[in-house]
């Protein structure tokens, strides 16, 4: 496994290229991912984010450009291997993706089913476990997705994606479409889950919120590649790039940072 | 998955767990090794069961997890861990873990209080209860049905009653629109399929009635049933499978999407653009498409009698004006505008029924055709006994 500067890296992406019908999104884009971090990946619309997460978990090829997950090149993978390396990544879906013929408890037992061979006491005990994790109440297991409300798919959503022990997990604006209290409860059980069962942890979000309370590091998205990574107080002490500037020292930003909470709660 | 040391590569041979369990002085011990991830630790499952809880003779005797020699462990392994120690608290053994590291502490921790939460229990239901349940609810939803559909014709009649008196209320682009979908555009898949029929009918009359000799008749009851019946059905269930289905897509996504609310916060009435568009282009239409699939019947039937007979065309169109007469025509054709009439209704009502999702989406999609089929279908036997007891 590669180690960089003294640090794991899981994630390896260099000279990365796409286009969408003629409108090139990415050239040349490169992004490190160390174990055990929290990275946000922030950018304008159409930048490209979601697509590069996509890209990064092979549902969308890439036109040029390397892709190394756990060391290993994707592109050399046998089937066998890949199948391997799914099962060491979780991914939760803008909307939680359960499959909507499955109980909440079922979804949950789905990637343990598929990827292992395990008795149905053990994965029943083992989805509720997980279920309790994310802070679910007990009555939800039996429950379909539809009887669910929008922040309670997400949490089973990201059950279904820790179900296997993965050491990364992907999530895609994991708070948006929460009310800020469901966000803010959201993004506690990120960093606790993150603690609790060391994960690395690939988020796409907007939420300047999130990205000051859990993240990091965050790596941005311009100019058709990742133009700066760095802590969130450091992007906003040195943003050193217009969009950066605008973003992290906009009027949103001062409200979410750190420094302007303390001050507002002294005063 | 939590590892004690990230540099060290487990051997395949190390990763396999074990436990084993030893008495020290007054400690039980349960020495854990390998590693207690998901994939390895099933392999224990059985075994942590079957494990007798050591039963302490004295209460000074105590239980210890000494996982010092797990390398890996996630929360599977935390959980048979967990599991076990339970066992033994239960057992009145008190017992507390040794050997682990920071990690392994916050994650076995968190496991203990996390798995003592019930797991509510699927409650099993008698099936004979749940057969008359179902059926019970089948039978109120059937007559919800009626009572929905009946009101929604009133309103629909309102709404008419509306447009004759303020004509500027028609929407006439609209209702072009929709003559061009449901008629013009049907006309060749609804021909072809009366031709297919007609002919089908013919020549399967023709052989059978030569058991008898009687194959001339085959004509007269092709030319008797393609205008009664087969035209106006076969083009009654081709309009409610597209247009019916069509009706309901349109207006139930326009729903799902809240675009109907924004209308009628905007002044417009769904039942004036949306509404009575479809309803009054399908009762124009379905006429219309019967006469085609009344003559692509005959047509049908007219190659095969050729055919099969060696009948040509003038000698058929003799024979069928001997036996055809103008009322088997209209026999056909006074049922096609309520067969139009039911299969809007019901497309429309269907769509307006939509809720927030997909899924209820395709649900009152399928709906809709199989109850516009079902409907002019027995309107279809309403009409032909009321015909043959008047008209004979």
């Amino acid at each position: 496994m590669t180690v960089d500067s003294g640090r794991e890296v899981l994630i390896r992406v260099r000279g990365l290229a796409k286009s969408f019908s003629g409108y090139q999104i990415w050239d040349g884009l490169s992004l490190d991912v160390y174990r055990g971090e929290i990275l946000a990946i922030v950018g304008g619309s159409g930048q490209g984010k979601s697509v590069l997460l996509r890209v990064i978990t092979g549902l969308v090829k890439p036109e040029a450009g390397e892709i190394e997950l756990f060391g290993r090149n994707v592109k050399t993978l046998s089937a066998k291997d890949r199948l391997d390396i799914e099962s060491r990544w979780g991914i939760l879906f803008q909307d939680g993706a359960l499959f909507s013929s499955l109980t909440v408890l079922q979804n949950i037992q789905v990637p343990m089913r598929e990827h292992l061979d395990l008795p149905q006491a053990m994965m029943d005990d083992l989805a509720f476990l997980k279920l309790t994790m994310v802070g679910l109440p007990p009555e939800a297991a039996h429950k379909f997705p539809s009887e669910l409300s929008g922040g309670m798919r997400k949490r089973a959503g990201l059950a279904r994606a820790l179900a296997l022990d993965p050491e990364i997990v992907f999530l895609d604006e994991p708070t948006a479409g929460l009310d800020p209290i469901g966000a803010s409860d959201f993004d506690h059980l990120i960093r606790k889950l993150q603690q609790t069962l060391g994960l690395t942890v690939y988020m796409v979000t907007h939420d300047l919120d999130t990205i000051f309370t859990v993240c990091d590091r965050v790596a941005v998205l311009a100019e058709k590649r990742i133009v700066r990574t760095g802590s969130p107080s450091e992007l906003q002490r040195h943003p050193n790039h217009p969009w950066i500037k605008e973003y992290f020292c906009g009027e949103r930003a001062r409200a979410a940072m750190p420094a302007t909470r303390a001050q507002a709660a002294n005063g | 998955m939590l590892k004690r040391d990230h540099q060290l590569v487990l051997p395949t041979q190390a990763r396999a767990p074990g436990f084993r369990v030893e008495l020290r002085g007054t400690t039980f011990c349960l020495i854990a090794t390998g590693a207690w991830t998901v994939a390895e630790v099933v392999k224990l499952d059985t075994a942590l069961k079957r494990l007798r809880v050591p039963i302490p003779p004295t209460p000074e005797f105590t239980g210890v997890m000494d996982i010092a020699g797990i390398a890996e462990i996630d929360t599977a392994g935390a959980w048979l861990l967990q599991r076990t120690a339970a066992a033994w608290e239960k057992g009145g053994l008190r017992t507390r873990y040794a050997g682990a590291t920071e990690s392994f502490r916050v994650l076995i921790e968190e496991v203990q209080r996390k798995g003592n939460a019930e797991q509510p229990k699927l409650e099993k239901r008698d099936p004979g209860r749940q057969l008359i349940e179902d059926a019970t609810k089948a039978l109120i939803g059937v007559w919800r049905d009626a009572v929905q559909l009946t009101a929604f014709l009133g309103e629909v009649t309102a709404g008419i009653g509306r447009m004759a008196r303020q004509p500027s209320r028609f929407r006439a682009t609209s209702f072009v629109h929709h003559l061009d979908h449901a008629g013009l555009r049907a006309v060749p898949i609804t021909s072809l399929i009366c031709m297919l029929i007609g002919a089908v009918v013919m020549q399967q009359g023709v052989v059978q009635l030569k058991l008898f000799g009687a194959e001339s008749f085959a004509v007269n009851m092709v030319a008797i049933l393609a205008l009664r019946e087969v035209g106006i059905l076969l083009t009654a269930i081709m309009v409610a499978g597209r247009s019916g289905s069509a009706i309901t897509a349109e207006i139930g996504s326009m729903k799902m999407r809240e675009e109907i609310d924004a209308m009628r916060t905007l002044g417009i009435d769904p039942m004036d653009t949306l509404v009575l568009p479809r309803i009054l282009a399908l009762v124009v239409a379905l006429p219309l498409l019967t006469v085609i699939g009344d003559i692509m019947g005959l047509i049908g039937g007219g190659l095969m009698a050729n055919s099969y007979l060696g009948l040509d065309a003038s000698t058929y169109i003799d024979k069928l004006h001997d036996t055809v007469k103008f009322r088997d025509f209209m026999a056909g054709m006074i049922k096609a505008p309520f067969a139009a009439l039911i299969i809007g209704l019901v497309g429309c009502l269907e769509g307006l029924k939509v809720e927030g999702s997909a899924e209820s989406l395709g649900t009152h999609v399928t709906s809709a055709v199989v109850k516009a089929i079902f409907l002019v279908i027995i309107l279809d036997a309403i009409f032909a006994m009321f015909i043959s007891a008047v008209w004979g």
